[in-house]
This record gives structure tokens, C-alpha cells and sequence, in this order.
């Protein structure tokens, strides 16, 4: 819920503070202090909202052994300074750049080719991923007081996007290379045979690429294939 | 305009929608607003998987790589799915054809835009959040904080539900006319809503590769294409050999730097 009330100015500064306020009061029980260190937390805050959560364990373990009266030579507040921007950098990368396009088009192959399930499977392979990076990175943050190295090494973060990445571009490949078993909405055509099938897909594919690629956005691209449509109607070639 | 059951229906996809459109910033993200997810739900939520499903997967496709970074506020694929499902199934009264999924697939093009100033106007308004916490005494803090933070929720969640009570029945009474349109134009819907699966796989390529025609695309193809031509492969056969084949090319690429 770290950013419930996310906003432009302050980005995730107040989720931060709430999900670091139960924390804060149990190990503060003289009320005065701990409203100056709940306060303290919040300043600016914003990075990747999974992987907030091993700042907010290092955030915890700061001030537990502040309370603790142990010698702590880390400053909250530069800790959180310094990691939220490379955190936010890898984790986009990671969950928005390649975990969620591998399990998304995983589900939509099997999907294209008539699974109902596949709903469930990119629930399932997100979450599983998701799930246990968030918890892990929770309690490896207490461990490690803030520790970005050990993050890196134990979830290999970089490295699996890369693989991810690479996952899901043969997964794109195979989706066009499934076009003849395609669910009969997606299908092009039932009269056409296989292999032309196959190639008239990967040919508008790689065409439509190349139109991207010179700065058509889907958008426009949406709207020109829409008017391709009705052209290619009236001349009666999509009857 | 509408009967009873048909604004009934819109009031409970407005609300269920709220609810999972909570799910994309403000609480969880666990992915139950990626249109893969939210068109099927739409679709059962009002007799129609299918619909949903077909809805789900161009869109997802479209929109897989729009992602938030840093101020950056994409376009709203969840509002865009859930909408257009609701549109087309309630404007096709029941069991829409291909046409009208593709018409109203079309209509999401002027959502992008609406969804993303919507959502700078609420992110916007959020700041007064913020201002909350700090307008009172300092004792008051924490009580303050959790009802500012509480109450984004509550905001994201009207934002949505207002969007869909306005949208979808925009979206039903366009589908509905389109209904009566000439049969050239359903025509012309059909081979659309055929044909945005390859814009999608193209909006993919696009932003996971450089080239137009990756090594990995291709591996993928010659696997799925020769494994379904030639052998008649079960689809599940076919996913699983293109992912182990990507793996196998990243093994081999690593081998070689």
C-alpha cells in the first residue's frame, strides 16, 4: 500500500512513513520521540514499490538499533537517499521491464491457442517471482542494514532481466509461429494454408515493427490499421 | 436508453472495476488489473468470457511495455480493458460479435488520453494529502498520516468508478449503434480486431529489442512454426520448447562473450 496517496509532489513520502509508523512505535515508546523520527521519515521518497520494502528493513533496522543505543554510524535519512534511485532503476527494469512481459506472454500463448487457465498462469508466474522478491528483500534489508550488494547477488536481478528479456522476445516469436492453432477469433484466416498463414503474420509483424520504429506510436498505428481495414472492406478483400 | 439490468450491470462493473483498478498504483499490485486478467473478469462478471479474453489479449499485448517510471503516468490499459468489455458485451446485448470487439477495442484510443489526464489531475490533487499531515499540531501526526494515506485510496478508487460510470455507457450506446452500421464496416472491424495481435507482438518487439528482427524472435518462430506445422505439437508442447529454446540462445550467447 506504499503508494495509496501517491502524488506528484511527494510521490511515495507518506506510504513510506505509514508502513514505517508500527515499527516506529513499538521500538519508541516515549511518545515525543517517536513523533521526531516519524517525522524525519517524512521527507521525499520515491523507488520501485516492490523493492521499497528492503529499504523500509533497513530503514527498520536503523532505527531498532538506534533505539538500542548501539553506534550507528549510517544517517537514515542518506541511506534512503542513496538506494532509492538505483532500487527504483533495477526494479523497474526487473518487474516492469522483464518478469511482467515473460508472464504476460506466456499466459496470452497459451491464451491465443485456447486456454481459458491462462489468466490464472500469469497470476501465478508474476506473483511467485513477485511475491518472494518482496518478502525476501523485506527481511534481507533488516539483515543486512541496507545492504544493495547482497540484493544484487541473491536475486541476480540484471542478469535474469536479461534472460527474461530474451524468454519473452522467443515467446513473441512463438505466439506468430502458433498462428494456424490460434483460437478462431484471433485466426487470420481458415481458408488460408499453414505456412502462408505463418508468413503473412511474421510480414505484418516485422512491418508494423519497422513502422514503430520510426516514431509511430500503437496509438496512431491503431487508428491507421483501422482505416486500412475499412479500405481493404469496401475494396472487398475482408469480406 | 438503457433497461434496468443494463444500468444494474454498468453500476457493478463501475464498482468491481473501482476495485481493481486499485490494484494497478494504490494497493497491492498484484496484477489483477493487466487486461489479461481484468478483460476475462469483466467478461464473467457479466456472462461473457470470451470477450473478455479476446479483449484482454490485444490490449495486454498494446500496452505490455507502457510502464510508470519515475513521473511518468501511462495510459490506463485497465480502464481501457474493463470499458471496452463492458461496452461491447452490453452494446452487443449478450454475445457481441468479432466486429463489435474490434469496435470497441477502437473506442480505447480516446481513453489513453482521458485516463492519462485524469490521473495527473488526481496526482496532482494528492499533494494536499501530504499538505494534511503537516497542516495541524505535531502530536497529530500519526493520526493524520493514516488517514491521508487511507483516504488516496478512496481517491483512486472514485477516480476509476466515475471514469467507468461515464465511459461505459458512452462506449455501449456507440457499440449499439454500430450494431446497425452496413455490413462492409463489421467486415472491416472483423479483419481489425484479426489483425491488432501482430500490432501488439510488433508494440513488443519494439521495446524489448533493437532490432526489427531479433535473433530470439526468430528462434522462437522457427520453433513454434516447425513444431506445430510439421509435428501437429499440443500448444503447451510448443510454449514450453520456444521458452526452453530462449533459454538454450541466452546459454549459448553467454558462451560465446
Amino acid at each position: 500500500m506504499i503508494q495509496a496517496s501517491w502524488s506528484f509532489g511527494r510521490m511515495q513520502t507518506l506510504g513510506f512513513a505509514y508502513a514505517l509508523r508500527p515499527v516506529l512505535e513499538k521500538i519508541y515508546p516515549e511518545r515525543d520521540e517517536f513523533l521526531s523520527r516519524l517525522t524525519l521519515h517524512m521527507e521525499y521518497f520515491n523507488t520501485q514499490p516492490y523493492l521499497a520494502s528492503f529499504i523500509l528493513g533497513a530503514a527498520a533496522r536503523l532505527e531498532q538499533d538506534r533505539s538500542c543505543g548501539l553506534d550507528v554510524s549510517t544517517d537514515v535519512s542518506e541511506l534512503k537517499t542513496v538506494l532509492m534511485s538505483p532500487l527504483g532503476a533495477l526494479g523497474d527494469s526487473f518487474f516492469w521491464g522483464a518478469l511482467k512481459p515473460l508472464a504476460s506472454l506466456a499466459a496470452v500463448a497459451v491464451l491465443m491457442a485456447g486456454a481459458w487457465w491462462a489468466p490464472f498462469l500469469f497470476l501465478l508466474l508474476y506473483n511467485i517471482w513477485h511475491l518472494r522478491i518482496r518478502a525476501g528483500a523485506l527481511f534481507l534489508g533488516f539483515k543486512t542494514t541496507g545492504d544493495a550488494g547482497a540484493l544484487m547477488t541473491r536475486y541476480q536481478m540484471a542478469k535474469r532481466s536479461r534472460l527474461f528479456k530474451s524468454i519473452s522476445l522467443c515467446l513473441v516469436g512463438g505466439i506468430l509461429g502458433m498462428a494456424p492453432v490460434w483460437r478462431p477469433e484471433f485466426r487470420l484466416s481458415q481458408r488460408l494454408p499453414g505456412l502462408l498463414t505463418l508468413l503473412t503474420g511474421l510480414v505484418v509483424t516485422l512491418s508494423m515493427t519497422a513502422l514503430l520504429r520510426r516514431g509511430g506510436s500503437p496509438l496512431k498505428l491503431m487508428l491507421g490499421l483501422a482505416a486500412v481495414c475499412l479500405v481493404l472492406a469496401y475494396l472487398g478483400v475482408a469480406a | 436508453m438503457f433497461d434496468s439490468d443494463t444500468l444494474y450491470k454498468i453500476l457493478l462493473v463501475s464498482f468491481c472495476g473501482g476495485v481493481i483498478s486499485l490494484d494497478r498504483t494504490a494497493v497491492g499490485q498484484f496484477m489483477f488489473s493487466q487486461p489479461v486478467v481484468a478483460g476475462p473478469l469483466t467478461g464473467w462478471i457479466l456472462g461473457d468470457v470470451t470477450a473478455g479474453l479476446v479483449i484482454g489479449t490485444i490490449l495486454e499485448l498494446i500496452w505490455l511495455l507502457d510502464i510508470p517510471i519515475g513521473t511518468f503516468v501511462p495510459a490506463d490499459s485497465t480502464v481501457a480493458v474493463i470499458c471496452a468489455t463492458a461496452a461491447a458485451v452490453l452494446g452487443g446485448r449478450g454475445r457481441p460479435e468479432l466486429s463489435l470487439l474490434g469496435f470497441s477495442i477502437l473506442l480505447t484510443i480516446v481513453l489513453a488520453p482521458l485516463t492519462m489526464a485524469a490521473d495527473n489531475v488526481i496526482r496532482k490533487w494528492n499533494t494536499r494529502l501530504a499538505d494534511f499531515v503537516f497542516s495541524g499540531p505535531g502530536r497529530d501526526v500519526p493520526t493524520r498520516l493514516s488517514r491521508a494515506h487511507l483516504a488516496g485510496i478512496i481517491v483512486f478508487f472514485v477516480k476509476s468508478f466515475v471514469l467507468y460510470l461515464v465511459c461505459i455507457p458512452i462506449g455501449a450506446a456507440a457499440v449499439r449503434w454500430f450494431a446497425g452500421v452496413p455490413e462492409t464496416y463489421h467486415n472491416a472491424m472483423t479483419l481489425y480486431t484479426k489483425l491488432l495481435p501482430f500490432l501488439g507482438a510488433a508494440s513488443v518487439v519494439r521495446k524489448l529489442s533493437i532490432k526489427t528482427l531479433d535473433g530470439f524472435l526468430i528462434i522462437g518462430f522457427l520453433t513454434a512454426a516447425v513444431l506445430g506445422l510439421a509435428f501437429h505439437a499440443h500448444y503447451v508442447v510448443i510454449v514450453l520448447s520456444a521458452v526452453c529454446a530462449g533459454i538454450l540462445g541466452v546459454y549459448y550467447r553467454e558462451r560465446r562473450s
